[in-house]
């Protein structure tokens, strides 16, 4: 098909480069309405949620068919290329199998709010503006949508006081550090007279900003407030309360769709607005990335509860992200959708074991309580054993994970190459391995306490994503080819440096 | 028997076979379960011990094959087989071999069979995930040997790790949870930092434009400067020192083959080890020669290497452990291979070769026999024991035999690789050698030692009248251990004409400055 | 074994007999696997004998030395258990293949005999043992005048001592287990003299100690037996690792390890080498031949049944030391340092060894010193290189001296017999609990007079031409030789050689006066084995007697090899010297400066005088002292005290030994290197240490985790200042 070039001064080419994410919205609204009458029932949960999943699916069609149609986009409030659908497509898939969780665990729990699912979407819907975004007023617009539905998700458990809570915490410390970031925005206009990242770049590269205090400042602030949405130390400390407490479906959401797409504008705008800053900027994140990761690493060891544990282990893969961040080439990009994907499946993965082997009421989620769990429920067991590896970045039986973490160093070694960072990541990889370790021990290697509680059977829903989740891991770890060969094309487009989507550099031969 | 191997492209299809044979086991052990229920014991899961036995044997009678179709002239790979992996990133699926790896192969694919055998009572819960386990553990071994792509090889090294970190942990001993996760943990150090280190020799060739992993590239085209080739000799020396293990970082070793059941601590000693000499032969040294030839880190590794061999000796001489005792051996032992690789000389080096060879069927012979007593008294404590000889004169006579092959004893195997390891070594190094020769007085001593307080003087426990004597089972085992001790002792000069030129090669790549003449190419 | 590519062709001795001489070690090796196999298969479910197992027990009687005819005899009495269902086809095996050699051996040395000219040996290359670079040695068998000799010392004697064996072994259960050891050691004992190269040789050398480690330890339910096993092994290992060194001096410096090569290139080494080569291959010898200071093992190694010590312990296996020196003639003749180190360490080893001989109560005992000193001798001798005199003096050692152990065998024999009857629990091996035997076993006391008067050197028995070449060959060097004028540590070599000469007329001193308070002890005076116990004393059965006479006539006539010029009237002189010239003849001219080692006849007469009356003083010195009436049995025996007491504790040596070495490595091993290095430091501190750490920070890191919202702000806050500072302040 041909590609079109959009002017997204033109209305309708502005519709059409944000079509997906309209189609979601659109369709979020309906459901909505949709659920607003009528009883609360657990069929009608698992309708709306079944609805939920096919709407996801028809915008996934969507961005594939933008994807596939490669349509470029002039200099504009949003991007059109192939890194933002890439993004598109993990938050989807994320949200897909969250919400396939959720409604499992909305029955099992007993709460039959058929909203969940929607909100889900709304989030959704934020994510994906935040990966289109290129301008900072729709990075806002995407990060609150997001955030407000989240803080709802989080809190979405009115029984429980921990889920309450949590989404207190989150809400109070979320609006605490938008503050940082909206004003991290005016500085940054203030500082170049413009919020479109394009244009950003463009100035600081004519008036060489490079050492304006009031653009620093801006990007410090800007750094604080997306530090805070991908849960970097030292702004993470709410993660392992929120993740704890919030139902353990939307601590999946959260852990992995939020993150990607925080994660994915921080690193267009790192890529697009302040390449030129490198230095400046430079070493503040590369002390976060270590920071990040020595802090979720270490602490995660100490770490008994299941959540707990991989919230920290979430807060150590931000780190890893940040790795990518630092070193925010094309390489990096690429590295990032790569990893990104693995982490996505492997967090949805365990945290879908964790709700599976969790009693009603979150109870049973310490890891002793997995004491044996191979005797009882071997499959269970030797998924969440993948998982881990694969966390723990481990070949072949970690599957994915290896080349994950992988990619992320060698794009590290890539000069400019940073072999202290990828000695730093190398090594708190090895004091992941404590933990991602230890459960696994737990689950094989110890006995089954004789008064353990059988598990609940797998629902069905679950149990498909378990599975799916490892299958995927497992397949693209020995043959990441396709997958691989897709990240490497999908970059964002610099269109300050040049109008057309640029090829990766040398890498290819 | 030549002809007939080239007559059905044995060559062409073997390596890839030895892969996929003991996977495709470890599948046929759960395909068989189908509908069988959940049992496990040796009851329901006994078919599991069974398919795993044929399927080593099968592998086994493979791998001989390579035996006639080496080529002893060529110092070139053999039976290579390149596939396309991973192309953006130049990482292909290249297998061959040379003198080295077949002989590390066969090793392999000859101690497996036993250690089912050797496992074949002892382990009576959940047979099949056990030996589905050893199954994959067999193909990663024979990948860590086979492998000329550096990911490939790296991927391989990893894949060991797990298998044997589940049969510490599910199988082993009181300990073996601290075991395992030291054993995983002490292992993933040094690996990690290579993998940064063999991705940075990768960037390098990806700066010159094509990326590839494949080893006989790096050889070739190879050039750091000094102070980055010896970070990155550093981290294959860390990976690969910890395998060995060189002193001091031989700490896992003891736990580890002390908690692992029989067949694991056979394996670790016999082939595991074995990987990482075979490392420091195939990729760190020479990878990196102008590191290794530096005064410096030279002399460390020899002093590491000569105290490895006494402090072994010596801390072995005082286990109350017999198998402890025999772990700390090996670390004695250990140290002879890496004092004749160090040497570079072509005497030490192929001496070395025999040693890692001997080490194999003399330790791995050891832990058999400890692991028959074992199950019989439940004590591997050597004061649990004494006198025993009167009551189960065949296990003594075994294990007398393979003590002293184990002390090296001429017209024993070991005595083959000792010599040659240290009247090779004299010629470079002959005040380290003479350090290390003390080393046999020990040897002696601890292992005499030890077989006199377990099967001489008086019976003390009453437990031990009522000793039985080896069963045919265990018979066959000993036997197929015990024939190539004095084999090897008496008649080496097939092993060694097989590992000539792999040696020579080797010493080429180390000693003479780039581009190496005489290096092994694939192309 | 594989004939592969006999590289023989030119060779005289190529298509005579001797081309069978592979057959010499492969017999008494089929002989090992045969009686093994019945060992092992038969004894499968009954273990080999424990003194435990005995209707009563010998092995733990305080001060019992622990000797095995009890057993036996245990046995013989009440038949339990009974004899070994094979005993009757090892008994035939078992000496069969030691006579079959035997007569092989003679064959191959009538062929020798009959062949003019063999200045080469005559080498056999069976296949390529370890071709490793540069390295070739192969499997190969040597056969020359040496080795001739000690082939037939070693399965001649071997052959009397496994018949001797028949009878002393009789009812012990671990019979065919018996024959199987000693036939392998006699295996390997022929490799050891045949191997063409030291490294074949280092078989055998390595061999015969396993084997003598198996045999010391036969009786192995008994610690103190297993412990001298161990001993001998470990102390032998000692010993090994220097002949290792040489090899690997030998190899890195002429890049060849066979006689043959060595003998052509030895010439090429530097002084500083040979010195080095030979000094390390002594440390050899010092510990497979019992010298200082490694001299500690062979009197323990009397735990052996008494057969093993006649054949390994006094015949064979300690000589190979003296056969390793004579077979590097080459390489030590030209290190004057090293043979004078060799003479001094043998001489002092002599006299020692004496000292510690009279104080000796066990009879064995007083024979294992008297080996030593005797193999002292024997390393003057080869050490003045006199290489021919110390072949001698082993020859004739090996009659003697196997005849005196075979014969305290039938002594200990019959005591344990004797005190077995009576269920005494007596010492049957000392002296004290013995006398006034003679009346007992007439044939045993006079064929151990004959032995005993041989080794104190009266003419014409064997001991004294050889006992006497090596003093004249010492005297004769120390007045014109290489070693004469070398000097040792700052010692001039002349005047140390005459003190040698001098320690040597002692220690015959010496020798003649423990042997002979040896022989009055055992045979005269009146019997203190009790009145109950003397009906039962008996001669031993023929086939233990048979050997004895034989080995008597031996001891007798011995000295006919080798008879000195002077006496040319009693028969052919020289012969052996003349036997030995192709193999030793060059080194021993070149230690004794160019022209022959020769003395004034004159001198001679007054050497040989002095000797002769050294000895009769001795042995007249011991009648006239030695008051036989006037000794208690043991039980009632007072310890010694003052010097007496320090020579009954052989110079405390082990003690020493004990104190300064072992104890301290095994201490330094235990607490140093297992408890701080190994457990403490590298793994408690570094290892585990690490994991702790990493959990303290984590402790650290959930302890700030405190859970309330305002902590949080503030740690965000925090971020937000060091962000923005180390934008402002960069």
């Amino acid at each position: 098909m041909n590609s079109m070039r959009f002017d997204l001064s033109r209305p309708f080419d502005l519709t059409f480069a944000l079509a997906p994410d309209l189609v979601l919205m659109a369709g979020a609204m309906i459901l909505l309405l949709a659920t607003a009458w009528g009883a609360e029932t657990p069929q009608r949960q698992r309708a709306v949620g079944r609805w939920s999943i096919v709407l996801c699916v028809l915008t996934l069609a969507g961005v594939i068919y933008m994807w596939v149609a490669g349509h470029t986009a002039a200099r504009g409030v949003v991007a059109v290329d192939a890194f933002r659908w890439a993004t598109d497509v993990l938050v989807l898939l994320g949200a897909i199998l969250a919400i396939a969780m959720s409604m499992d665990y909305l029955e099992r729990e007993r709460i039959d709010i058929a909203e969940a699912h929607v909100l889900i979407l709304f989030a959704t819907a934020g994510m994906m503006l935040l990966a289109a975004a290129r301008d900072l007023m729709i990075v806002f617009l995407g990060i609150e949508l997001m955030s407000i539905a989240v803080y709802v998700l989080a809190g979405l458990n009115r029984r429980s006081l921990r889920s309450a809570e949590a989404a207190l915490k989150y809400f109070l410390l979320g609006a605490f550090s938008t503050g940082f970031l909206l004003y991290g925005i005016a500085l940054v206009f203030g500082a170049t007279g413009s919020t479109n990242i394009a244009d950003i770049g463009a100035a600081v590269l004519e008036r060489d900003l490079a050492t304006n205090p009031m653009l620093l400042a801006g990007v410090g602030l800007l750094i604080v407030g997306l530090g805070f949405k991908v849960a970097a130390a030292p702004f993470h400390m709410w993660t392992p309360d929120v993740y704890e407490g919030a139902p353990t479906p939307m601590t999946a959401f959260m852990a992995a769709a939020v993150k990607a797409a925080a994660f994915a504008t921080f690193l267009r705008m790192w890529m697009e607005a302040f390449p030129y800053l490198n230095l400046a900027w430079h070493k503040p994140l590369w002390y976060l990335a270590v920071v990040t990761m020595v802090v979720g690493n270490v602490v995660a060891l100490m770490q008994k509860n299941v959540k707990r544990m991989l919230a920290y282990s979430s807060i150590a893969h931000a780190g890893y992200l940040l790795v990518a961040v630092v070193v925010s080439n094309f390489e990096g990009a690429s590295a990032f959708l790569f990893y990104v994907f693995a982490y996505t499946l492997a967090t949805m993965g365990a945290f879908a074991v964790v709700m599976a082997l969790a009693q009603t009421g979150e109870r049973g989620q310490q890891i002793e309580d997995y004491a044996g769990l191979w005797r009882v429920r071997p499959g269970l067991a030797i998924a969440m054993a993948v998982f881990m590896l694969a966390l723990l970045g481990f070949p072949i039986f970690g599957g994915m994970g290896f080349f994950a973490k992988w990619y992320v160093i060698q794009a590290a070694l890539r000069p400019p190459s940073q072999p202290k960072l990828a000695v730093w990541l190398v090594l708190t990889s090895v004091v992941s391995a404590g933990y991602y370790l230890y459960v696994v021990m737990v689950m094989f290697m110890k006995a089954r306490p004789a008064d353990a509680p059988a598990p609940l059977k797998v629902p069905g829903m679950t149990r498909f994503v378990i599975a799916t989740c490892a299958i995927v891991l497992l397949v693209v770890g020995i043959w990441p080819r396709p997958v691989l060969s897709v990240a490497r094309r999908s970059l964002p487009q610099l269109v300050h440096l040049t109008e057309d989507v640029p090829r990766a550099p040398t890498t290819q031969q | 028997m030549r002809d007939f191997l080239a007559g059905i492209g044995y060559g062409d299809w073997v390596l890839p076979a030895l892969l996929v044979i003991p996977i495709a086991g470890a599948i046929l052990i759960y395909v068989a379960r189908i509908g069988r229920g959940r049992g496990d014991d040796i009851a329901a899961g006994g078919s599991a011990r069974v398919i795993a036995l044929v399927t080593l044997v099968a592998e086994f009678l493979v791998s001989a094959g390579l035996w006639w179709t080496f080529d002893t002239s060529l110092s070139t790979w053999q039976n290579v087989v390149m596939k396309p992996w991973i192309p953006e990133w130049g990482a292909n699926f290249i297998v061959g071999i040379d003198g080295i790896s077949l002989m590390m192969i066969l090793l392999t694919t000859f101690i497996m069979p036993l250690a089912v055998l050797g496992s074949w009572t002892s382990v009576r819960e959940k047979l099949p995930a056990y030996y589905a386990l050893l199954l994959v553990l067999t193909t990663g071994m024979i990948g860590v040997f086979v492998a000329l792509d550096l990911l490939l090889f790296y991927v391989m090294w990893e894949v060991m790790l797990v298998p044997m970190y589940f049969i510490i942990g599910i199988w082993g001993g009181e300990r073996r949870l601290y075991a395992s996760i030291k054993f995983f943990l002490y292992t993933m150090v040094g690996s990690l930092l290579m993998l940064v280190a063999i991705l940075y020799l990768w960037i390098q060739t990806w700066q010159a434009g094509a990326p590839t992993f494949s080893y006989d590239t790096y050889l070739r085209t190879i050039d750091v400067s000094r102070t980055v080739g010896l970070l990155l000799f550093g981290a294959f020396f860390l990976a690969f020192a910890v395998k060995v293990p060189m002193f001091p970082f031989h700490t896992w070793l003891p736990d580890a083959h002390v908690e692992a059941p029989t067949a694991g601590s056979v394996i670790l000693a016999g082939i595991m080890l074995k990987m990482g000499t075979y490392g420091f032969l195939r990729f760190a040294m020479p990878l990196f020669p102008d590191a290794v030839l530096t005064p410096v880190v030279r002399t460390t590794m020899l002093a590491l290497a000569v105290i490895g061999i006494i402090y072994g000796a010596l801390v072995a001489m005082v286990q109350p452990d017999f198998k402890k005792l025999v772990a700390y051996s090996s670390v004695s032992h250990l140290g002879f291979v890496m004092l004749g690789i160090l040497a570079l000389t072509l005497e030490s080096v192929q001496g070395a070769l025999m040693v890692m060879i001997n080490h194999g069927i003399s330790t791995g012979a050891l832990f058999f026999l400890i692991g028959m007593i074992y199950e019989r008294r439940h004590s591997r404590l050597i004061d649990a024991y004494g006198g025993i000889a009167r009551v189960v004169p065949l296990f003594a006579a075994m294990l007398t035999i393979v003590s002293l092959s184990s002390i090296g004893l001429p017209s024993t195997n070991g005595f083959v690789g000792e010599f040659l390891v240290l009247v090779g070594s004299f010629r470079t190094q002959p005040i380290w050698t003479l350090i290390a020769t003390t080393g046999v007085i020990f040897a002696a001593a601890y292992l005499l030692w030890a077989i006199q307080r377990i099967l001489f003087q008086r019976v003390t426990h009453p437990d031990n009248e009522r000793l039985t004597d080896l069963n045919l089972r265990e018979g066959i085992i000993m036997a197929a251990l015990v024939i190539p001790i004095f084999w090897i002792g008496i008649y080496p000069k097939p092993i060694l004409d097989r590992m000539e030129r792999s040696a020579a090669a080797f010493l080429t790549l180390v000693t003479e400055s780039r581009p190496a003449a005489g290096a092994p190419s694939g192309e | 074994m594989l004939l592969q590519e006999v590289a023989t062709a030119a060779h005289p001795l190529s298509d005579t007999i001797a081309q069978w001489m592979w057959l010499l070690p492969v017999l008494p090796l089929a002989g090992f696997v045969i009686n093994g196999a019945l060992a092992l298969f038969s004894g499968y479910h009954r273990g080999p004998a424990d003194p435990a197992a005995a209707s009563h027990d010998h092995g733990t009687t305080p001060g019992h030395a622990h000797d095995d005819a009890a057993h036996a005899a245990a046995h013989a009495e009440h038949a339990s258990p009974p004899r070994h269902r094979f005993a009757g086809l090892v008994s035939v095996i078992g000496p069969a293949v030691l006579f079959a050699a035997f007569g092989l051996a003679v064959a191959i040395f009538g062929a020798m005999s009959s062949t003019a000219h063999l200045e080469q040996p005559f080498v056999q290359r069976y296949f390529s043992w370890m071709p490793a670079g540069e390295l070739q040695i192969d499997a190969a068998f040597q056969l020359d005048q040496l080795s001739m000799i000690m082939v037939l010392v070693i399965t001649g004697v071997g052959a009397l001592i496994h018949l001797f064996s028949v009878g002393y072994m009789r009812d012990d259960p671990g019979y065919p287990r018996f024959f199987a050891y000693l036939n392998l050691f006699v295996f390997f004992m022929l490799v050891l003299v045949l191997g063409a190269s030291y490294p074949v040789m280092f078989i055998g050398w390595e061999g015969v100690g396993l084997c003598s480690y198996l045999l010391i330890g036969f009786w192995f339910s008994d610690k103190a037996n297993a412990d001298a096993g161990k001993k001998a092994f470990i102390v032998n290992r000692i010993g090994d690792f220097g002949f290792l060194i040489a090899m690997f001096l030998l190899y890195a410096n002429i890049v060849s390890l066979d006689f043959v090569g060595i003998s052509q290139r030895a010439s090429d080494l530097a002084p500083s080498i040979v010195t080095a080569i030979c000094l390390f291959f002594f440390l050899g010898c010092a510990g497979k031949s019992a010298q200082i200071p490694l001299y500690v093992w062979l009197p323990d190694a009397m735990a052996g049944p008494t057969p093993v010590s006649a054949l390994i312990h006094a015949a064979t296996m300690v000589t190979a030391g003296v056969y390793l020196i004579a077979r590097s003639a080459v390489l030590f003749a030209l290190s004057p340092v090293a043979s004078l180190t060799v003479v001094v360490v043998g001489a002092l080893t002599a006299l020692l060894a004496a000292t510690i001989g009279l104080k000796q109560w066990d009879i064995k005992k007083v024979l294992a010193y008297s080996t030593v000193s005797q193999l002292g001798y024997m390393f003057v001798g080869v050490g003045v290189g006199a290489y021919a005199a110390g072949i001698f003096h082993l020859v004739t050692h090996a009659f003697f001296k196997a005849l005196l152990f075979l014969g305290s065998g039938s002594v200990i024999f019959a005591m344990h017999r004797a005190y077995h009857a009576t269920h005494s629990h007596a010492d049957a091996q000392d002296m004290r609990n013995m006398g006034g035997l003679r009346r007992f076993l007439p044939w045993t006391f006079a064929l151990m007079w004959i032995a005993t008067l041989a080794i104190a050197g009266i003419p014409p028995l064997s001991g004294f031409f050889s006992k006497d070449e090596i003093l004249a060959g010492v005297f004769a060097r120390a007045g014109h030789s290489e070693l004469a004028e070398a000097s040792w540590l700052g010692i001039p070599g002349g005047p140390l050689l005459y003190a040698v000469y001098g320690i040597g007329l002692f220690t015959a001193l010496l020798t003649a006066i423990y042997m002979t308070r040896m022989m009055i002890y055992t045979f005269h005076g009146p019997n203190r084995t009790g009145d109950a116990e003397q009906k039962h004393l008996g001669e031993a059965p023929w086939v233990m007697t048979l050997p004895l006479v034989v080995l008597g006539v031996l001891s007798a006539i011995g000295g006919w090899l080798n008879i000195p010029e002077l006496f040319a009237f009693l028969g052919p002189p020289q012969w052996l010297h003349h036997w030995l010239d192709p193999v030793v003849g060059a080194p021993t001219l070149r230690v004794a400066g160019g022209e022959p080692a020769h003395l004034e006849p004159r001198t001679e007469y007054a050497l040989i005088g002095a000797a002769v009356a050294i000895a009769v003083a001795g042995i007249l010195f011991a009648v006239a002292r030695l008051r036989p009436s006037r000794l208690v049995p043991k039980e009632q025996a007072v310890p010694e005290h003052g010097f007496g007491r320090v020579l009954a504790n052989k110079w405390y040596v082990d003690e020493l030994y004990d104190r300064v070495i072992v104890r301290p490595v095994v201490g330094v091993s235990r607490r140093l290197l297992w408890t701080v290095t190994d457990t403490w430091l590298i793994d408690g501190l570094i290892v585990n240490g690490s994991a702790k750490l990493m959990t303290f920070f984590g402790r650290i890191g959930s302890f700030l985790q405190t859970g309330s919202v305002s902590t949080y702000a503030w740690a965000i806050v925090l971020g937000v200042l060091v962000v923005l500072g180390a934008f402002t302040f960069r």
